[in-house]
């Protein structure tokens, strides 16, 4: 029973996509839309193939991935930790709450003009982007996780005989691995679209710059191939990062 | 009277973007370069940019399409995200498109939307609709999925027809959690707005900013970087101010903006 509601709902799924797809190779068949304006889906997945074998796009993936994780891993290390101290330091407490309830609403996109004039053109200015966008779900999420933790848990370990100061890492960052989880899940997203995003508006390699590129010269065709490979990416890292998820809360009573 | 403590904890974000500008201030006077102008300098240049008329009007023209978006955003995402909460079918055939849509960077499909709708302010505002939706589709789905099923059933045995149970029983009790998308959402909606006109550089807030980068008028860079820091502050601020109005009953658990998904 279970089993085969699981298929009508895959099935009912496949449907909008399906009708999507097919509504798009319709346009450009019956030749609604000439195909400068919306290729034919079938031109631009063979070019994705075509052009994710070819090492000059392999790349620019490498570039755009190497600015991803680099924001991405220190928005891990400073989310981590500034909200872990934040949550069971209450002086720590007091100075990161108000900066953060400025600071997360803050287009931080809007920052990347100031970012450019300090650290250049390169590789720097994007990273910390990329992190600056990342920190604040993984901050929150640890922040909320690490405050909610059970007392009984603390108790329990202390009534055991664990140090004050092992506490924090044997109890609290344990218990709250689930909610950092999240963070990390949505702040990989964000960071997926921030690098491509910032390629875009200046940059001279990656997959955003790609499609600027492609832009200026009206290749409809090469615009969506690195759009769709960014998502791919996105959708990709999310899935290692369900894996990971699953792998490091296997203990865990109900995820 | 408020007592001292009360005056320092409603002050704290105040404070906070006060000991933001002084740490900039220090920073710009020891780095002392021509590219990172001191706190004072770039406050000061703001008046010449709201002074301006067209400046004024191009980031008068952002907001109304910013606005326009994410009110058609939020229009058509409540109720789709209701409906898929309370519907595994309507779920089960959303979910997967959605999750598909999930990672793909909204602006960027600023060029492409351009070459179909050409510059004007539907291809704009478009984007923005793109960018609010899902955020405001997957709080109303989760809010609407976790409604009390004992609530709904009362409902039906009063004689609440289907639609009916829609908007009394199953809005208001998802009401905290859409509020919360649509706090997101706004914050993304001031996002994809400024990252799509930095990306088209035809008009609006993003491009007086790179225009002012490409001409080294860094005083103005900066300013623009306050006034539009500015906005995201106090829309989040205003927002959550109605919020707390709009649902004083429901436990507020955790005033921090929670998902940024």
């Amino acid at each position: 029973m279970n089993a085969r509601g699981a298929t009508t709902d895959v099935l009912l799924g496949i449907v909008p996509i399906a009708l999507l797809l097919g509504l798009w190779q319709a346009i450009s068949w019956f030749g609604y839309a000439p195909p400068s304006l919306l290729p034919p889906p079938g031109a631009v997945f063979l070019r994705l193939a075509q052009q994710l074998l070819s090492s000059g796009f392999q790349q620019e993936i490498v570039a755009t991935l190497f600015r991803l994780f680099s924001g991405f891993l220190i928005a891990v290390i400073l989310g981590v930790g500034i909200g872990l101290a934040a949550a069971v330091n209450p002086a720590v407490d007091a100075v990161v709450r108000p900066l953060v309830r400025v600071l997360a609403p803050l287009p931080k996109v809007a920052l990347y003009p100031a970012l450019l004039l300090l650290l250049g053109f390169g590789h720097e200015s994007k990273i910390t982007l990329v992190a600056a966008d990342a920190l604040f779900p993984i901050l929150l999420a640890t922040y909320y996780g690490a405050s909610t933790v059970e007392q009984k848990l603390i108790w329990s370990a202390m009534a055991a005989g664990t140090p004050r100061g092992q506490i924090l890492f044997k109890v609290v960052l344990p218990a709250s691995v689930p909610s950092i989880l999240i963070g990390c899940r949505i702040g990989l997203v964000i960071s997926c679209i921030v690098v491509f995003l910032a390629e875009m508006i200046t940059s001279t390699d990656g997959l955003g710059h790609l499609l600027v590129m492609a832009a200026r010269t009206f290749q409809a065709v090469d615009m969506f191939v690195p759009l769709i490979t960014i998502s791919l990416l996105g959708l990709i890292l999310n899935g290692l990062l369900q894996a990971v998820r699953s792998y490091l809360l296997r203990g865990f009573p109900e995820v | 009277m408020m007592s001292v403590r009360a005056l320092l904890s409603r002050s704290a974000p105040l404070l906070a973007c006060l000991g933001l500008l002084g740490i900039w201030q220090v920073g710009s006077l020891i780095l002392d370069t021509d590219s990172f102008p001191t706190a004072t300098d770039a406050i000061r240049a703001i008046p010449s940019i709201l002074g301006d008329k067209e400046s004024l009007i191009n980031i008068l023209a952002s907001l109304r399409r910013m606005a326009v978006g994410f009110s058609l955003a939020v229009m058509v995402s409540i109720p789709l995200g209701l409906m898929m909460g309370r519907s595994r079918g309507v779920a089960s055939f959303f979910n997967p498109l959605l999750m598909i849509i999930y990672p793909v960077p909204k602006a960027a499909l600023m060029p492409i939307i351009m070459l179909w709708l050409g510059v004007g302010d539907v291809a704009k505002t478009l984007v923005i609709f793109l960018g609010v939706s899902l955020p405001v589709i997957y709080h109303s789905f989760e809010g609407a999925k976790a409604v009390e099923e004992k609530m709904l059933w009362s409902g039906a045995a009063m004689g609440l027809s289907a639609a009916r149970r829609m908007i009394r029983i199953v809005l208001p009790a998802a009401l905290p959690e859409i509020l919360t998308g649509c706090r997101t959402g706004l914050v993304l909606a001031l996002i994809t707005m400024v990252t799509s006109e930095m990306i088209a550089r035809q008009s609006g807030a993003g491009n007086i900013l790179f225009n002012a980068l490409d001409m080294g008028q860094y005083d103005t860079v900066y300013a623009m970087i306050i006034i539009i820091g500015a906005m995201g502050i106090g829309l989040d601020a205003g927002f959550e101010r109605m919020r707390r109005r709009l649902v004083r009953w429901s436990e507020p658990r955790f005033d921090l903006p929670l998902s940024f998904s």
